[in-house]
């Protein structure tokens, strides 16, 4: 016998008399009146920035005014002037060093900040390795809670949800930011 | 309605006053009570201790002693909650358990059926309200702390139907003192520890009196204050719903 | 009468100042889970529907599995079944030998604690490196966690910054936890560029999509398989669960009851390979599917590792993560221990008061007291029932099944004390130091009534 069958037989020799999965009706998850003005408080309550473009700003001076010390920017957008480009590098380890690694989310939830960043890019690395991150979000695509979010994604074969910068408490429950990926998190949202 | 008074083991021999508070303010609002003679122990001391077993036959004899009555109330939360939740498997398979239905904390038996909106005494003092773990997470005598329901608490609004007193709750409102039953015994360190907490906590809200629904949790920490040689003053919610009966 | 986890939590208290920390900073984490759980109007619907929906998925567990299984090879993955520790770390072993691995990048598993596979694997000549701080620095102390959440709980900032100097070349005297994780960060980079592979745990594994998601703050999970090109996931059979709407519930939940926050800062989700690389997900069995087989303790299952428990209960802020005798402390890992092997952790069933406190927190709505007092009932089968407490309680049936004896020892109390020491409070010299025993009455409230002393005058 395989392990497989093995566990599948120990399983339904142990049963249980199966019991129904619950119905969602009773549950009335939160809604906000101005989900892009709550997403921005839990931004940045998550240790994130944010920055709304305005129309006829151009997003790379955006992001220059905001790292004005950057010197390599990782991108795959065709519209973000980068160094490096995170499809065509030929190993995730070119992508150490980058300052600032710009990608783009598709939902945000208003209710915990995260932004939904599926991998669109050949090498994901760019969304860790980066030390700041910049996600921009499209205003429309802020919803309210993670029961909306995840009735709308799908995922590509790696997907992130992204709440704030990399953080950590593990030492005496003092809170760091910058553990070990991107210490620093701007949503720009347009 | 026929009352019987169900007064716990510890109660009887350590904080008789108590036993007799509960009589007189029962008595009081009219309700008509008896203790009947024949009652010892609920069993909870043995059964929280891992023996269980030995506590069928003191459900069983609760259940002789009390069935009769309406109501089984007792000053203790505790006692009751443990009748309530236990019984009725302890006595599975013999006979349907009654008791476990009709038995209530004083302060539940007081603030739910009674339904008492005024008390003749006086208590011009400030007491801290000791919100003992299982009155508040089995017998619901207040909100638990950790859920998200509406705050509530039926040993505060009874508390403040007498004359003259000021209320208060210590920080961690509904920490555990550490008593436990043999908890108290076999973690001895970490038993005391938490009591020295919960004292102080209490201590902190400028309290004269720490009053509470458990002679058990407040003996814990009187012996706590006692061996700190705190000035602080203990007594049971009943004693002080009594007050000047 | 002392158990284990007693004179080991004898030990934690003697050091005053150390356990007052811990016991506010968990106190603190509890009380920012709190502010969550009141900020969301559902939050006691979404514990309801977690319940059940674990319910649902354990007692249906074959059928969940094997959808999990297919879906997953069809996005490429390759699933092994492992029914033990043992095939797990062979498993483990044979995927790292076959690629050539000498050096793992791991995150948090706390499966793989269970399992003992860091040392299996060193035995076996592969280096190992956890990226999780609080596991890196305990690693780097050859300890165990202390909390399944926060592993480094126990130690002091100027006991890490001592370690770092040590270890990770930092300044010396420094012992600011900014400063500290950087040094920390630049270090496990290092780590990051040059292992050949990344091992992680798996918080869920969705049936529907067949992928794994896993929740870290730090991104380790993803630093250590975002550069690899070969990814190995372990994951108990009981963290399947049908579908994004079940996640949706669990995500909401997981984060708020842990640390308070309201999401982790990364939730990664797995569907397969990296473009290039190869992923492996082991299922584990371990004594999973045995205990879905108990009646009193299944229920256990539905735990999601957040750790409130541990945070909200007052002997363990007082006694720390060491003074039991299991991998995992605190209130369910009492329970998981007992299910593991009760001859062998039964020690631990003392550490509880019955307050309840952790069945009110827990986010699977696991009633982890009510399991506690349960364990204590079975003692006996595992030739584990404490004598002396057994003496105790015997004689308190004796007294209490006989209402002339008890009523007679009662009347007596003020001199020989046989109700107290009945009633188990007092007597056999155990109230020990730091508490007076209370005063006995001159009367029992039974003598008083029976003289007719009871009465309303008015």
């Amino acid at each position: 016998m395989t392990s497989k069958q093995n566990i599948l037989s120990e399983i339904r020799k142990h049963g249980r008399q199966p019991i129904e999965m619950p119905s969602f009706e009773t549950l009335s998850p939160v809604r906000y009146e101005d989900c892009l003005e709550q997403f921005v408080v839990t931004a940045r309550q998550v240790g994130g920035r944010v920055a709304l473009l305005e129309e006829g700003t151009d997003i790379n001076a955006l992001i220059r005014s905001f790292y004005p010390e950057a010197s390599v920017i990782a991108s795959s957008l065709p519209f973000v002037e980068a160094a490096l480009d995170p499809d065509t590098v030929a190993d995730a380890r070119e992508l150490n060093g980058t300052d600032v690694g710009v990608v783009k989310g598709e939902v945000a939830v208003a209710e915990n900040g995260c932004v939904w960043v599926p991998q669109t890019m050949k090498e994901r690395a760019v969304l860790f390795i980066s030390e700041c991150l910049v996600i921009i979000v499209d205003r429309k695509d802020i919803v309210n809670n993670m029961h909306e979010a995840y009735s709308r994604i799908d995922n590509p074969g790696y997907g992130c949800f992204i709440s704030g910068p990399s953080k950590t408490a593990d030492i005496a429950q003092a809170l760091v930011m910058g553990a070990q990926a991107a210490r620093d998190v701007l949503y720009v949202i347009v | 309605m026929k009352v019987g008074l169900f007064v716990p083991c510890y109660v009887d021999a350590l904080y008789p006053e108590v036993g007799v508070a509960s009589y007189k303010l029962l008595t009081a609002l009219g309700v008509d009570v008896d203790y009947p003679l024949e009652q010892t122990c609920c069993g909870q001391p043995e059964s929280n201790g891992g023996f269980e077993d030995m506590a069928v036959s003191q459900a069983e004899h609760f259940e002789d002693v009390f069935k009769g009555f309406d109501y089984v109330v007792g000053p203790s939360a505790s006692c009751a909650a443990f009748v309530k939740l236990n019984y009725p498997r302890l006595l599975h398979g013999k006979h349907e358990c009654e008791t476990a239905g009709k038995v209530m904390d004083m302060v539940e038996f007081l603030h739910d059926v009674l339904k008492v909106e005024s008390l003749p005494g006086r208590f011009p003092h400030v007491v801290s309200v000791h919100n003992s773990c299982h009155g508040v997470r089995e017998l619901g005598l207040s909100s638990p702390s950790e859920r998200n329901i509406p705050v509530y608490s039926k040993i505060k609004n009874l508390l403040n139907l007498v004359e003259g007193i000021t209320v208060r709750e210590p920080e961690r409102p509904d920490e555990c003192c550490g008593f436990g039953g043999l908890f108290s015994v076999d973690e001895k360190e970490v038993s005391v520890k938490m009591g020295e907490d919960k004292l102080r906590r209490h201590m902190e809200t400028g309290a004269e009196y720490i009053t509470g629904p458990d002679s058990s949790c407040l003996m814990h920490m009187q012996g706590i204050a006692k061996n700190g040689k705190h000035p602080v003053k203990f007594k049971h919610v009943v004693e002080i719903l009594a007050a000047g009966l | 009468m002392a158990t284990r986890h007693s004179k080991a939590a004898r030990l934690f208290q003697k050091n005053r100042e150390k356990a007052e920390w811990q016991d506010n900073t968990l106190w603190g984490v509890r009380v920012k889970r709190d502010r969550m759980a009141k900020s969301l109007d559902e939050w006691e619907t979404l514990r309801d529907m977690a319940s059940a929906i674990k319910k649902h998925t354990v007692t249906n567990l074959d059928v969940y599995l094997e959808q999990f299984a297919e879906n997953a090879e069809k996005n490429g993955i390759i699933v092994h079944w492992a029914k033990d520790a043992e095939e797990f770390n062979e498993t483990v072993l044979d995927i790292l030998r076959s690629h050539d691995v000498r050096k793992l990048v791991k995150s948090k598993s706390m499966l793989t604690e269970e399992c003992e596979m860091n040392p299996y694997l060193e035995k076996n000549g592969i280096k190992v490196v956890e990226t999780d701080l609080g596991e890196r620095i305990i690693q780097l102390l050859d300890q165990k966690p202390s909390h399944i959440v926060m592993p480094a709980i126990h130690l002091t900032q100027e006991e890490v910054g001592a370690l770092f100097e040590k270890e990770l070349g930092s300044e010396k005297g420094n012992s600011d936890p900014a400063y500290l994780t950087y040094c920390a960060r630049k270090s496990l980079r290092d780590e990051f560029l040059t292992a050949d592979a990344g091992l992680t745990g798996a918080n869920f594994g969705v049936a529907q999509t067949g992928e794994i998601v896993i929740c870290t703050n730090e991104g380790n999970a993803d630093m250590s398989t975002s550069v690899p090109k070969l990814h190995i996931a372990a994951m108990g059979i009981e963290k399947v669960i049908p579908d994004y709407r079940s996640l949706a519930v669990f995500h909401r939940l997981l984060a708020r009851s842990a640390t308070g926050q309201p999401s982790t800062t990364f939730t990664s989700h797995f569907r397969g390979p990296r473009p290039g690389g190869e992923m492996h997900i082991i299922l584990v069995d371990n004594g999973r599917s045995r205990m879905l087989g108990d009646d009193l303790h299944w229920e256990t299952l539905k735990c999601i590792r957040c750790g409130a428990c541990m945070n909200t209960c007052p002997v363990y802020r007082r006694s720390g993560g060491y003074s039991y005798t299991y991998f995992i402390p605190g209130p369910v890992g009492v329970n998981l221990g007992m299910l593991r092997d009760g001859k062998k952790y039964h020690d631990n069933v003392s550490a509880c008061s019955l307050c309840c406190s952790c069945d009110n927190v827990c986010p699977a709505k696991v009633n982890l007291s009510e399991q506690i007092y349960a364990w204590r009932q079975q003692l006996r089968d595992f030739g584990k029932e404490p004598m002396s407490k057994k003496v105790m309680s015997g004689g308190m049936k004796f007294i209490f099944d006989r209402p002339g004896l008890y009523n007679a020892a009662i009347g007596c109390s003020p001199l020989i004390n046989a109700a107290a020491s009945a009633a188990g409070y007092a007597g056999l010299g155990l109230w020990g130091k730091g508490r007076d025993l209370p005063e006995f009455a001159k009367e029992s409230f039974h003598t008083m009534w029976k003289k007719g002393k009871v009465k309303n005058d008015k």
